[in-house]
């Protein structure tokens, strides 16, 4: 039961709801999300572009905050004084691109950052593989990471993407799916870093298209939201993981848009804000990632989202990014 | 973020108010004090303590596990092996007495092997035995998973006997399955190292190692037909056969088990689209040996599955205009 009538999407409510995220100074929750408050105004910004609002937030202030978050080692903490990582690095030059602020930092200081992450590394056989900051973690979201961080600055190309494509290679399954690194359970979110990865690098032909589209076909259970792998349970974020995998993969009328539509609606909050389940408590991921999947099946009066790199497509087009497009296998084009 | 359940709001009362305000402030002066000590570089046994109590009260906090361990380094003590053996003793088992509040934490697995691999005398057998109790707890918890296939990689490391190793771990995911043949990721570990299984006998014994797979996932397969997972493995060992004439023979055995399972029940959605996709694998292994009548059955499968299971129609209309296109062709 679906407590919106028509399938209703609460614009200005979600609008105030971003809005008054940093209002709640009072909760304790507020102060102990701190460390991510960088992807938290990514996750904001995103649902703001994607419902037509763009300026609902101080675009000044969070660049300068943004900026703020920027280490002397060239890479981005989730916080002032907080240690660089590629998770923090991704969402700051995301934010400053839709933002139009990318020329505000040094492209070439963000590259170094990245590619001092690039490692051959014991754990994977000699592959070539990224790390996530400096204390090693390896997994195939800093692989996708450190390609699209680059591509913003046309840099890729000094990443070794033939090394790093054969790790993401490794990580694909007996399902067709991938896990986080060569061994890793196929898991949703995993699935579109690589898929996003691979189109990033011209590399969808690694992809094992079919059993991979079916893997996630899957993911849609009876209530029209979707799990992140087989027995989970539904969750709204993977609307987008789910969705842009399969949009990339040209195959999103593998799934019901409706039914897709009907479950994240049912999973807001009337007081704003979407969360991971019908009667869930809302959040600002939630929030983006519902409205993300939304976009992806075309809900009336949103802005188109790029699967890639989730961002509007205009931003993505503005910066020369969209080209993953041509790169994408012909024949799937039918 | 996950899992919390709206609840109905009265308005809090002065005292609880008051208690909220108490508790924003400790957690903050304590935070303040820790990224005050970090951006002075103090290294000292208070500062291990203060990031302590602050990781006890917010395990994501990555920064101050950074500085953690940047302190550990950097103490007098680090610099004896005995010393550095006890610190890190007890640094395992501050993380195993937090790790069951938030067991999905990256970063509290990230620290814990980086005290492992830092551990003059690691005890990587105690590891593993460790991991298969939080395994028991949550059989499919990927972190658990990920750590347990991090243990194992330095056994076989440090082992003189690399592949008993892998049958002890091929075992392993064995006992699991019995114990619960859904259990996805202990079938995905499987998938790891029966290569590795195989690798290792000859001809005749691969066979057998193969013919043993083939009746497990039967097994699953008999306990639930829907179970998607069980036929992706299934689908997989033929990938693996040798030859095209294994893969046929088998293909034809898979479908004959689909047809049991269909007498059962014959609008089972899955052994549906497993009959479709295996007379197209058979066809598609040699032109001709799948029957003009089978083919037909297939398209109407086709057409039967999307009133069957109406949220992937698309996908059963993309299936039929490929079969019909090809099979048209090859008639």
């Amino acid at each position: 039961m679906t407590m919106f009538g028509t399938n209703q999407l609460l614009v200005d409510k979600h609008v105030e709801f971003i809005q008054n995220l940093d209002k709640k100074q009072d909760g304790l929750e507020y102060w102990m999300t701190e460390h991510l408050r960088v992807s938290g105004i990514y996750w904001g910004l995103v649902a703001l572009f994607l419902l037509d609002r763009p300026q609902a937030l101080d675009h000044e202030q969070i660049i300068a905050y943004v900026r703020g978050c920027q280490n002397a080692d060239g890479g981005f903490g989730g916080h002032t004084h907080h240690d660089s990582h590629l998770l923090y690095t991704m969402s700051s030059v995301q934010i400053l691109s839709m933002l139009n602020a990318l020329d505000q930092i040094d492209g070439k200081k963000v590259t170094k950052y990245v590619l001092s992450l690039q490692q051959t590394n014991k754990q994977t056989n000699g592959q070539t593989t990224v790390c996530g900051d400096v204390w090693g973690e390896h997994d195939t979201r800093f692989a996708f990471i450190a390609m699209a961080v680059l591509s913003f600055f046309n840099t890729q190309d000094q990443l070794d993407t033939n090394g790093i494509v054969e790790y993401i290679r490794g990580a694909m399954n007996y399902d067709g799916g991938f896990g986080s690194k060569p061994g890793g359970e196929s898991h949703a979110a995993q699935v579109y870093t690589c898929v996003a990865a691979l189109a990033v690098a011209g590399r969808l032909d690694v992809v094992d298209r079919d059993r991979l589209s079916g893997w996630l076909a899957e993911r849609q259970l009876l209530c029209g939201g979707m799990n992140g792998r087989p027995q989970k349970l539904e969750d709204v974020c993977y609307a987008w993981w789910v969705g842009s995998a399969l949009d990339i993969l040209r195959r999103r009328h593998w799934i019901s848009a409706e039914k897709l539509v009907e479950f994240v609606v049912s999973a807001q909050d009337e007081k704003g804000g979407i969360a991971d389940r019908p009667g869930d408590v809302a959040d600002v991921y939630h929030t983006c990632f519902g409205i993300a999947g939304l976009s992806l099946v075309r809900y009336p009066g949103l802005n188109e989202v790029d699967p890639v790199y989730c961002m509007p497509r205009s931003v993505v087009r503005r910066l020369g990014l969209h080209k993953w497009q041509d790169k994408v296998p012909e024949s799937w084009s039918q | 973020m996950h899992g919390r359940r709206r609840q109905q709001e009265r308005e809090p009362t002065q005292d609880e108010l008051q208690q909220a305000k108490q508790r924003v402030d400790r957690y903050r002066a304590l935070n303040t004090h820790v990224m005050d000590l970090k951006a002075t570089s103090v290294f000292t046994n208070d500062a291990l303590d203060a990031t302590k109590r602050l990781l006890e009260q917010n395990t994501e906090l990555h920064t101050v596990w950074n500085y953690r361990r940047t302190i550990f380094t950097s103490l007098d003590e680090w610099q004896c092996q005995d010393t550095r053996q006890e610190m890190l003793d007890g640094e395992l088992k501050f993380l195993l007495g937090i790790i069951t509040k938030n067991i999905k934490s990256y970063w509290m697995w990230n620290h814990r092997m980086w005290a492992l691999s830092s551990l003059p005398r690691p005890e990587w057998q105690r590891e593993l035995g460790l991991v298969a109790k939080l395994l028991a707890l949550d059989a499919r918890n990927y972190h658990g998973w990920d750590y347990r296939r991090f243990v194992v990689a330095q056994l076989k490391d440090a082992a003189t006997d690399k592949h008993e190793v892998d049958t002890q771990e091929f075992a392993f995911t064995t006992e699991q399955i019995n114990h619960d043949c859904a259990n996805h990721s202990a079938w995905h570990n499987r998938s790891k190292l029966l290569p590795e299984i195989l690798a290792q006998r000859d001809e005749d014994g691969q066979l057998e190692v193969l013919q043993t797979e083939n009746d497990l996932i039967l097994n699953a397969i008999y306990t639930d037909p829907d179970d998607q997972n069980a036929w992706l493995y299934y689908d997989w060992l033929l990938d693996i056969q040798k030859s095209d004439e294994d893969r046929s023979r088998l293909l034809r055995n898979k479908i004959a088990a689909i047809r049991e399972l269909l007498e059962l029940e014959e609008d089972s959605k899955r052994p549906l689209v497993e009959l479709v996709s295996a007379y197209a694998e058979l066809e598609r292994l040699q032109s001709g040996s799948v029957s003009e009548p089978e083919k037909k059955e297939c398209l109407e499968t086709l057409r039967r599955l999307e009133s069957i299971d109406p949220y992937r129609v698309g996908r059963y209309t993309d299936m039929s205009r490929t079969l019909s296109k090809q099979w048209a062709l090859s008639a």
